[in-house]
């Protein structure tokens, strides 16, 4: 279940204040690197609300995230609407895509959920790669930021726009502690603690998982919104399989099931890529082999680990110093 | 052009020939699925492995034949070593950390084939024994790739008896049925998972082997091959040696005739498949457990 414990708190603002030092203090390649994890935070976030309280092991937000990106793109530079109204499609399109695809798939589970989810991404990203209206392989360029002029922000600039990025991340956190929180949120928890159960009660399941993914949807496309802005340029490489796959080693780095983990590891997996990038090639190799070993460690993740550790330690104190805890040893390693 | 009745063959024997590739890395994945309940998302690097062993053995050796030797040994040693290392750990962790695990050996792999072979694309040639052409039922075609759909139904028989008609076989269909009862009844139902873990690995390796000269070699053909062997997987049901025949052909036959047919929908035609058939049997069409 979920609570904004006094260390999650702490955890995000530490995060956001980072964030906010780093962005001040770096150059242009830092602020891009910046906004690509505030863009990538999001959509972790938007995964974890699924995966993490939800136990939808997906594999399509990469094509949620694409779609977004797709449905902004297309209102700016296909119809000529303008950014706002791409802002709007992004959002409503990636919630409608991902409510559909949550209803149809509400009865599988574990691998066959993982699956279905793979199908349905894949089917977009095929479809978009295809596509001669979207611009197939090649993708869409010159795709415009959103004129912010009238709040008096120039969202061309680097750091206004990275700056704007954190802020959204921050609101998303928001938006999906405050769900969690929320009678709806309590649901989506039971539901993957025991369906059965749920079912019996009455509740209609189905209902309940369509709507967590379309909100998760509706935050993969603001995210994919943003990324569509932040590279003025889209390409199917959006909604392939394997950004989804890079989207949950995020998650698992951070910390499963715990949302401020999402974030932190969408930030830990963005600069370990780009230092391991200095120095060789094989990134892919480094990553592959930190992943091992974060699932070998217990799979709980960096914020998950620092969470745990805490909850021990505060167990401790409460115990008598004379009696410890029988069974403390045994539930530190299970 | 649709109308001449040697395209239709043709055609049909393309679709066959994939089929078989499809098969030969799907039963192996199917039976470490239904078996260990463990996905393995590896397995297409390993595949992947199966074609480079096969390049490096081939050009060392001058023959083909020292590939198809070659790589379902390596590829099962290497097999070896991920079942001690990591699998047997992750058996019971769930499919999401199985998942990560196994995709994290796939960024691995892929680093470690660039490292080894380099990032171009490789080839080896067919063996002499299969190469030229032949006619069949008023086609020609390729003798290399009736060998590929020959070896693919050589494979299917020989499991199809192992499975149905000797104690092994029996042993391990009741491993898939039920562990638990299979372990009561004095089987040692790790022995007989560590033995398939390496037939799969084996046989992925050797589909590697044999795809890799009419396909060329690449590091990113075992992703490649991934997806469409996991939607047989599925599609087969998990587990079952018929489903992934089923899986296979079907799969096979769909990519073939629908690129050529419609090839707009070609890419999109599998995936529309797969969740057809999740939504109408969230099993799978030929599920082992009933």
């Amino acid at each position: 279940m979920f609570h904004q414990t006094p260390l999650k708190t702490a955890t995000v603002l530490l995060l956001a204040g980072l964030a906010v030092a780093y962005g001040l203090s770096t150059g242009f390649f830092g602020l891009e690197l910046l906004t690509e994890v505030a863009i990538l935070a999001i959509l972790a976030i938007a995964l974890d609300l699924v995966a993490g309280y939800g136990g939808m092991i997906s594999l399509c937000h990469g094509a949620l995230y694409g779609v977004g990106a797709y449905a902004f793109g297309s209102a700016t530079v296909l119809l000529g609407w303008g950014a706002p109204a791409g802002l709007a499609m992004a959002v409503g399109g990636g919630a409608l895509f991902a409510w559909a695809i949550g209803a149809v798939t509400a009865r599988t589970h574990g691998i066959f959920f993982i699956m279905a989810t793979l199908a349905f991404g894949q089917m977009a990203y095929a479809y978009l790669f295809e596509s001669p209206v979207f611009g197939g392989n090649d993708g869409l360029p010159g795709v415009p930021r959103l004129d912010a002029s009238a709040l008096g922000l120039d969202l061309n600039d680097s750091l206004t726009f990275a700056l704007t990025c954190l802020a959204l991340a921050l609101l998303a956190y928001a938006v999906s502690a405050a769900l969690l929180r929320s009678g709806f949120g309590r649901t989506l928890v039971g539901i993957r603690a025991n369906e059965a159960r749920m079912r019996v009660l009455g509740l209609p399941v189905w209902r309940h998982k369509a709507a967590a993914f379309g909100v998760s949807g509706a935050l993969a496309g603001l995210a994919g919104a943003l990324a569509a802005q932040h590279t003025m340029y889209i390409s199917p490489g959006l909604l392939h399989w394997t950004v989804s796959g890079e989207l949950l080693i995020m998650v698992i780095l951070g910390g499963l099931g715990t949302l401020v983990g999402a974030a932190l590891g969408a930030g830990v997996l963005v600069f370990l890529k780009h230092e391991v990038s200095r120095f060789t090639d094989h990134w892919h190799l480094v990553v592959g082999l930190v992943l091992i070993a974060a699932v070998l460690a217990g799979g709980r993740g960096l914020y998950g680990q620092l969470e745990h550790l805490w909850e021990r330690r505060r167990a401790a104190r409460r115990a008598p110093p004379e009696t410890p805890a029988p069974d403390e040893e045994t539930t530190g390693h299970a | 052009m649709t109308a001449d009745v040697s395209f239709w063959i043709v055609q049909a024997l393309n679709a066959l020939q994939l089929s078989m590739l499809f098969f030969l890395l799907s039963v192996g994945l199917t039976v470490i699925f239904g078996l260990l309940h463990f996905v393995n998302l590896a397995h297409g690097a390993l595949y992947a492995l199966g074609a480079f062993v096969g390049f490096t053995a081939a050009t060392l050796a001058g023959s083909y034949w020292a590939a198809f030797a070659a790589a379902p040994i390596v590829v099962a040693l290497v097999g070896v070593l991920l079942y001690w290392a990591l699998i047997r750990r992750m058996r019971s962790a769930g499919p999401m950390n199985q998942v990560l695990v196994t995709f994290g050996l796939i960024f691995v792999f892929l680093d470690v084939f660039r490292i080894g072979w380099g990032d171009i694309a490789l080839g080896f040639a067919e063996p002499e024994l299969f190469s030229g052409r032949s006619e069949l039922l008023g086609v020609v075609y390729p003798t290399y790739r009736l060998f590929i759909i020959g070896l693919g139904l050589a494979v299917l028989a020989a499991l199809s008896l192992v499975l149905t008609r000797t104690q092994i076989g029996a042993i391990i269909r009741a491993g898939v049925d039920n562990d638990a009862m299979a372990a009561c009844m004095g089987i040692n139902v790790e022995r007989v998972f560590f033995l398939v873990f390496c037939v799969g690995c084996a046989l992925a390796g050797l589909a590697g082997a044999v795809a890799a000269p009419v396909l060329s070699v690449t590091t990113d053909m075992g992703t490649a091959i991934l997806i469409p062997t996991l939607i047989v997987v599925v599609i087969g049901g998990l587990g079952s040696l018929k489903g992934a025949i089923a899986g296979s052909l079907l799969i096979g036959f769909v990519q073939t005739f629908g690129s050529v047919l419609a090839p707009q929908l070609a890419a999109i035609l599998i995936y529309a498949l797969l969740a057809g058939v999740l939504i109408l049997k969230p099993a799978g069409l030929f599920p082992a457990r009933g």
